[in-house]
């Protein structure tokens, strides 16, 4: 029989492994932690679970555990994080991201050469969680910085974690330029159309009607444009680049962004090119929507317009070298 | 050593080198654009990295990255482009990383102009970025001598783990002089040391940051940092008097090409018997307060301060805080990239002398 382990005093509340268990098998507890939050536990009988994994991938808060049939454990808690518990709002998908990035780094065998580099936003505090070196930049200056340390230690995997105000906004020429100069590191960017530290203002990512403080009738794009296709403005640089967008909003999405941010660190690790994943995210809070409620919107708003796939690929053969004239 | 004839900017570029740092991230502007220039074609033949960022922006926070994973770097600019600079400069020094930054100023304010100007001291010593830091801040009067503050610049960052400005200005920048290097060759990379980033295999992982949510943390970070630019302004300021050192009936001050200019007045007064000095700071931050107030001791008791500057009154400031109300203190100034001659600093001084 497959069984969970639920970490009560990291548990958020946020519901999101109850919707994502197959079998039905977790519901929320009467039992409140000492941070305040309703803790789920394990509902069905024992012989039920087949220690699936859904249900930890959905966690965003590394407070679950899983072992199959056989008693093999199924997901194990990374290392790649620090124990420190974040101090994300139940449902926000940062931790299912962070959780994502450190597990690759882990699984390439590159945390040891790992250098991360933290924006201004909600990930603001992303080096007290990420288990290896790591910086704080400016806001929206992190690909500048990033450039700086793999230029200066080429052997060194360095990446950005960025939201959609900082890389989209306030650093749009940053990124632009870093990822034109086929800088050989990793960026990985939260779309969650929103500000989100500052406590929900419009981004350059604000879906054409979306409510933010700062579009409170709805996003007008007659007076403000239609949000940033961050990815797709990548793509259409010449320089070779590996650009992809996937979803953080439930497990089974979650599972091939691990693999496009795996691919993305790997074409880095092989000095390749520009690696670049956006993930389209959640923002509970601000959205002003339960944590399942945020995925939906993500699947039901943003999907069409902000497309899933790998959109850009380096080619496999190295570019011919131009005929000289 | 042999004197080779170069033009101030490539001569920077090749102190750079000559001081151990390989690597350069910058964007172009008169009148520093030939330190780009120069160190495109020769950092390769040493093994060195060269970055055109798309920025001044962008390229301070290069060297916020290279410089926070423990290696000697360096950037250039002019003065519009240090004001762009000023948010990365204040984030560095607040992260305590070494580095070193070339100032070439330009007339301003806004667009201002292209010619030599001292326009930026209040920049260099008090503005640029937010918070409480302090950049250390190095003055040539001549492209030998910019050749030397490079290699002590580059010393200062690492022992003090703090930015350094090299102010000179366009004057210093594009003209040719004969100059001396005092290493052959690229010269020792930074030492090893447990701050930097640079993958964290074997060892404790390092943050290089500037956040403190605390105020009692942010406080206790601010004092330690006053503490250094206390123990840094005790050990490092830097001056020289020239000229009638003895008894002067009346002191100059003036910094970089403003203060050769007044040297030449000096030289050519002294035929006809007056009895000036020059006192010449050489490092803009930390200021020589007590070694200038020495100097204005020199004069009798009503003796005039003559302050001259290639702007329209900054340095001034400082010589007034050397005097303590003490000195009546004098202004010659210009600005806009015209350049007061010696024969017009002489003019002055005759009118001001007894």
């Amino acid at each position: 029989m497959g069984y969970i382990r639920i970490e009560r005093a990291v548990c958020k509340g946020c519901g999101r492994c109850i919707i994502a268990c197959p079998k039905d098998l977790i519901e929320f507890s009467e039992e409140i932690n000492e941070r305040g939050y309703q803790v789920v536990t394990y509902k069905g009988s024992p012989e039920e679970c087949g220690g699936c994994t859904l249900c930890a991938v959905a966690c965003p808060d590394l407070g679950i555990e899983t072992w199959n049939n056989r008693g093999k454990q199924t997901f194990t808690v990374t290392t790649g994080l620090t124990e420190k518990m974040t101090h994300y709002c139940p449902g926000c998908t940062h931790g299912v991201v962070h959780r994502i990035v450190a597990e690759v780094l882990n699984e390439l065998g590159l945390i040891g050469r790992a250098i991360g580099v933290a924006p201004v936003g909600c990930s603001v505090l992303a080096y007290e969680y990420f288990n290896f070196d790591m910086f704080e930049a400016a806001h929206g200056r992190a690909p500048a910085v990033a450039t700086g340390a793999k230029r200066a230690r080429p052997d060194t995997i360095v990446f950005t974690y960025q939201g959609d105000g900082d890389l989209a906004s306030i650093g749009g020429n940053e990124i632009l330029h870093t990822a034109n100069r086929g800088e050989k590191i990793t960026v990985i960017f939260l779309n969650n159309a929103i500000y989100g530290m500052t406590g929900g203002q419009m981004a350059p990512t604000t879906m054409p009607g979306q409510r933010t403080t700062t579009s409170p009738f709805g996003r007008d794009v007659e007076d403000t444009g239609m949000p940033i296709k961050v990815a797709e403005l990548l793509s259409s640089l010449t320089t070779p680049a590996y650009i992809a967008r996937g979803s953080a909003h439930d497990s089974k999405h979650s599972v091939r962004l691990k693999k496009m941010i795996k691919t993305a660190f790997q074409h880095q690790a092989d000095g390749r090119c520009f690696s670049f994943v956006e993930v389209l995210s959640t923002c509970p809070t601000n959205w002003g929507l339960s944590p399942n409620e945020a995925s939906a919107w993500v699947a039901d708003a943003m999907m069409d317009y902000y497309p899933l796939g790998v959109i850009k690929e380096p080619a496999k053969e190295p570019a011919t070298a131009p005929a000289k004239a | 050593m042999t004197k080779v004839l170069m033009k101030g900017n490539e001569a920077l570029g090749e102190a750079a080198i000559r001081a151990g740092c390989v690597h350069f991230f910058g964007y172009p502007i008169t009148p520093q654009t030939e330190v780009p220039e120069y160190l495109v074609k020769r950092l390769p033949e040493v093994g060195g990295t060269f970055v055109q960022a798309e920025s001044e922006i962008a390229s301070i926070n290069m060297i916020y990255g290279a410089a926070g994973t423990g290696v000697k770097c360096l950037t250039s600019s002019s003065s519009p482009g240090i004001s762009l600079m000023a948010e990365g400069l204040s984030y560095i020094a607040a992260c305590e990383l070494p580095c070193v930054l070339i100032n070439i100023m330009r007339a301003g304010p806004g667009l201002g102009g292209i010619l030599p100007a001292q326009s930026d001291y209040h920049q260099a010593t008090r503005g640029h970025g937010h918070g409480d830091y302090q950049l250390i801040v190095l003055a040539p009067a001549s492209v030998q001598e910019a050749v030397d503050l490079m290699t002590l610049a580059f010393e200062l960052s690492e022992t003090y783990r703090n930015p350094v400005m090299v102010c000179a200005d366009g004057m210093i920048g594009q003209m040719m002089e004969p100059v001396e290097f005092p290493t052959e060759g690229r010269g020792e990379p930074m030492a090893d040391n447990d701050w930097a980033l640079t993958g964290s295999e074997g060892r404790e992982r390092r943050i290089v940051n500037s956040l403190y949510l605390s105020p009692e943390d942010l406080d206790a970070h601010n004092r330690k940092l006053k503490a250094k630019y206390d123990l840094i302004a005790e050990k490092e300021v830097r001056h020289e008097l020239y000229g009638e050192t003895e008894s002067p009936d009346l002191l100059l001050v003036a910094f970089g090409t403003m203060a050769r200019i007044c040297k030449s007045a000096i030289d050519d007064l002294q035929a006809g018997g007056a009895k000036v000095a020059l006192f010449r700071p050489i490092t803009l931050k930390p200021w020589p307060y007590a070694a200038c107030r020495e100097a204005m001791d020199l004069l009798p008791a009503d003796a005039p301060v003559l302050n001259v500057e290639m702007s329209m009154g900054q340095l001034i400031d400082d010589v007034r805080l050397a005097g303590e109300g003490s000195r009546r203190v004098e202004f010659l100034g210009a600005a806009g990239g015209v350049v007061p001659t010696p024969e017009q600093v002489a003019a002055k001084i005759r009118e001001l002398l007894p």
